[in-house]
C-alpha cells in the first residue's frame, strides 16, 4: 500500500542553473494557495518547508526551488527525475487570503527570488483577482516564468541589470511609487526584504492588519 | 491497592492530562501518593521545551527509578515523542508513551497488572480521550478544548511532538465543563496548545467561549495563555462577561519587529502593542502576563533591549523567561549566530528582575480594589490563599473560611513572602 504523504515526480523544469520547479503528483491533497509542504526525498528524514507553487485547481502539485550552496534537501531535490518519490507533509501555514476579500480588494504583491512562489498560486488559483506583482531579484533571468502573469500586473524589478522592468529594489519601487492605504499587502521572501517593506507600508498609511508576511530563510 | 504517583513538567497542557490521568486511576481504586513517596507506580509526564526541561525530564526519571527498583515507570509527555529512541533503550524506563497515546495510559498498566503483554503502540491514538477530572491536583479545573500547532515558530519543537492542530468537539467541551461544575469546581482554565485557533464546524475560538459562559453555574472562566493573533473586536468585548477573568498570558516572545520576523510570529510588536493597549482601555485594571524568549539566534543588544522596552511599558505582572535552547529539527537550529550561554543567562536575569518590579507595581495599583476571590487552602494559621479574578494571590485571615468558595475581599496591602502576595479583608 502507498502511504498517503508519497507523491511521485512528474517533470521538473530548470528555470536557470539553480532554480527549478519540481511537479508531483496531486493525489487529492488539498491546500489553499499561499501554505506550503515540508518536502523531501521519499524515505529521507531530512526536509524543508517550500510554498506551493502550483493553483488550487491544478491537477498537480508545484514548488519552485532556489538550490541552496550548502543546502541538503535542495540539491537532493534537484538530483531526482521524473518517476521518483517524494514525500510531503502538509499544507500548513496561514499565508492565504480570505475569500471574502478575493473579489472587492485589490492586492500588493511582494517577492524577493523564489518567493514569488505563492503569487504565482494565488494568480493562478483567482484568476479574478485584482493585484499587482513586484518581484525582486538581481538579474533579470530569474524573473521565473514572467510570462505566467498579466503583463500590466507584474513588475520585475532588477538591482543588478537593468533588464527588468524597474531598475532598484522592491523597496526603491514602493518608496516612488506609493501604495495606497486600501491595499492587502502580501510579501514573501528574505528576512531584510520584508523588515523594510513593512516600515515602508506603515510610512505610507498601510494599516498593519493589511499586511501579511511569509519570511524565506 | 496499588500506589501510583504522577510528576507532571512543563505546560497547562501536561498538567490537564495529569489530572485527567489520576482521576482515572482514582476510580479504578488506586491509591495516589506523593511523588517523593514510594509507589508501585510512578508516571512521569515530561516536557521537551527547552535543554533545561529535557534535563528535568531525565532526572524526574532517574528519581523515580531510584525511589523503588521494582516499580513500575511510566513516562510519557512531549520528551516521549521526541526521544522515543533512546528512551525505549532506558532500564529506567518500563513504558514509554506517546502524547497521541498517553490517555491510554490507565489501560496499559492494567494490562500489566494482569500479566499480559500491553505494548503501548497497541492502543488507539486519541489527543481528546480523557474523562472529566474529579480528583485533581488543583482547585482549578483544567479543560482541553486543542492540541497541536500549525504555526511553526522558527525556534519551537511543539509542532514535532504535539503533531497539527486539532480540536476538541464542541459538544464534547461544553459537556465536560458542565460535569466538572458539578463536581464543585468554581474556575474553568481552558488549556491546549494553540487555542486561539480553536476551530470546530462553525465554532471559532470566540463562540466556544461565548457558549462556555452561557453554561449555567457559579463559575469563572480563565483562558489563560493565548498566542496573540488573529483577534477581532468580538474577543476583545468578550471579557466584559463577569464569568470571564481579566486576566491574559499573551505570549510575546519577543519586542523586537527583526526578532519577530524570524521567528516567524504571526504578529508583529506593533499589533502586539495595540492588542494590549485595547484591553487596557476597555478593562483598566487587566491583567497582562507574559513568555519572553531571550538569545534568539543573532538577537543584539539593541533587539533585547526592545523587549525590556516593551515588557515595561506594557507592565507585564508576570513575565515568564526562556532561554532559547536550540531544538533539533527546527528552523532556528540553522540559523547562524547562536548566542552564548552567558548573555542568555543575563538576559534572562534583567527580565526576571523587571518581572519582579512590574509585579509589586501592578500589585499595588490593586490596592484599595475589589476582588472574587476563590479560596484555595486554607493553613494550620487559618490564613486562606486562593487568587482573585485578575490572578492575583490573595492571603485572607478571617473567620468562617471554606475552600473552594468565591469571598469578595478588598485588597490591603502587599505581603512578602516566598512570593509575592496581597492582603486582602472581606467586604
Amino acid at each position: 500500500m502507498q502511504n498517503d504523504n508519497i507523491h511521485e515526480i512528474i517533470s521538473i523544469r530548470h528555470l536557470t542553473d539553480s532554480t527549478y520547479i519540481i511537479q508531483m503528483s496531486r493525489r487529492g491533497l488539498k491546500f489553499r494557495a499561499g501554505q506550503h509542504i515540508l518536502l523531501g526525498k521519499a524515505g529521507s528524514i531530512h526536509n524543508r518547508e517550500y510554498s506551493v507553487y502550483s493553483g488550487e485547481k491544478d491537477s498537480y502539485f508545484e514548488v519552485l526551488i532556489k538550490e541552496v550552496d550548502d543546502g541538503m534537501v535542495s540539491k537532493q531535490l534537484k538530483k531526482l527525475k521524473a518517476g521518483d518519490k517524494v514525500q510531503i507533509e502538509g499544507p500548513l501555514g496561514f499565508f492565504t487570503i480570505e475569500p471574502e476579500l478575493i473579489e472587492k480588494e485589490k492586492f500588493l504583491f511582494v517577492a524577493t527570488g523564489t518567493g514569488i512562489a505563492p503569487f504565482h498560486s494565488f494568480s493562478r488559483s483567482y484568476p479574478e483577482i485584482d493585484f499587482l506583482l513586484l518581484h525582486g531579484v538581481r538579474n533579470a533571468n530569474e524573473s521565473y516564468e514572467k510570462n505566467h502573469y498579466p503583463k500590466e500586473r507584474h513588475i520585475l524589478c532588477t538591482s543588478g541589470d537593468k533588464k527588468g522592468d524597474f531598475h532598484g529594489r522592491v523597496t526603491e519601487y514602493i518608496m516612488k511609487n506609493r501604495v495606497s492605504p486600501d491595499t492587502h499587502c502580501y510579501l514573501c521572501g528574505n528576512f531584510n526584504m520584508i523588515h523594510e517593506v513593512f516600515d515602508l507600508l506603515e510610512q505610507q498609511g498601510v494599516p498593519p492588519e493589511q499586511v501579511h508576511a511569509e519570511v524565506y530563510f | 491497592m496499588k500506589k501510583i504517583a504522577f510528576k507532571t513538567l512543563g505546560c497547562r497542557l501536561n498538567q490537564y492530562e495529569t489530572d485527567a490521568l489520576a482521576s482515572r486511576f482514582h476510580t479504578g481504586s488506586y491509591q495516589i501518593v506523593d511523588f517523593n513517596d514510594e509507589a508501585d507506580i510512578y508516571i512521569v509526564n515530561t516536557c521537551t521545551v527547552t535543554n533545561q526541561s529535557d534535563q528535568k525530564s531525565r532526572q524526574t526519571i532517574s528519581q523515580a527509578r531510584k525511589k523503588k527498583e521494582d516499580a513500575l515507570v511510566v513516562v510519557t509527555g512531549c520528551m516521549a515523542n521526541n526521544y522515543k529512541e533512546s528512551l525505549l533503550e532506558s532500564k529506567a524506563i518500563d513504558f514509554v508513551v506517546d502524547n497521541e497515546r498517553k490517555a491510554s495510559i490507565y489501560g496499559i498498566v492494567e494490562k500489566h497488572f494482569r500479566g499480559e503483554v500491553a505494548d503501548p503502540e497497541g492502543f488507539d491514538k486519541d489527543v481528546f480521550n480523557y474523562e472529566a477530572a474529579y480528583k485533581t491536583f488543583h482547585t482549578r479545573s483544567m479543560i482541553k478544548i486543542q492540541d497541536g500547532c500549525d504555526n511553526f515558530c522558527t525556534f519551537c519543537i511543539i509542532p514535532k511532538v504535539r503533531g497539527r492542530a486539532t480540536s476538541r468537539p464542541a459538544e464534547e467541551i461544553y459537556a465536560n465543563i458542565r460535569e466538572v461544575i458539578q463536581y464543585g469546581f468554581k474556575e474553568i482554565v481552558l488549556t491546549g496548545v494553540n487555542i486561539g485557533r480553536y476551530e470546530d464546524g462553525d465554532t471559532d475560538f470566540e463562540k466556544l467561549v461565548e457558549n462556555i459562559l452561557e453554561i449555567p453555574g457559579d463559575f469563572r472562566l480563565r483562558i489563560s495563555s493565548i498566542e496573540p493573533d488573529g483577534f477581532t473586536h468580538r474577543f476583545f468585548e468578550l471579557f466584559a462577561h463577569p464569568k470571564l477573568t481579566p486576566h491574559l498570558h499573551l505570549c510575546l516572545q519577543s519586542g523586537a519587529e527583526s526578532v519577530l520576523l524570524k521567528m516567524r510570529r504571526m504578529y508583529t510588536a506593533k499589533q502586539f502593542r495595540q492588542m494590549a493597549e485595547k484591553l487596557r482601555s476597555m478593562y483598566p485594571d487587566f491583567n497582562l502576563t507574559t513568555d519572553i524568549i531571550v538569545g534568539f539566534p543573532a538577537e543584539s543588544e539593541a533587539e533585547f533591549e526592545q523587549s525590556v522596552t516593551m515588557a515595561k511599558e506594557l507592565s507585564f505582572s508576570h513575565i515568564h523567561t526562556f532561554k532559547y535552547s536550540v531544538r533539533s529539527g527546527t528552523r532556528a537550529e540553522r540559523m547562524s549566530e547562536q548566542i552564548g550561554e552567558k548573555v542568555k543567562n543575563q538576559r534572562s536575569e534583567v527580565i526576571r528582575k523587571l518581572s519582579e518590579e512590574n509585579k509589586r507595581n501592578y500589585y499595588k495599583s490593586m490596592v484599595g480594589k475589589k476582588q472574587r476571590m476563590l479560596v484555595e487552602r486554607i493553613g494550620g494559621d487559618g490564613v486562606a490563599r486562593g487568587y482573585g479574578e485578575n490572578y492575583i494571590p490573595i492571603r485572607l485571615k478571617a473567620a468562617g473560611l471554606v475552600k473552594n468558595q468565591f469571598i469578595d475581599v478588598e485588597i490591603t496591602g502587599l505581603h512578602e513572602a516566598k512570593e509575592l502576595e496581597v492582603t486582602a479583608k472581606v467586604i
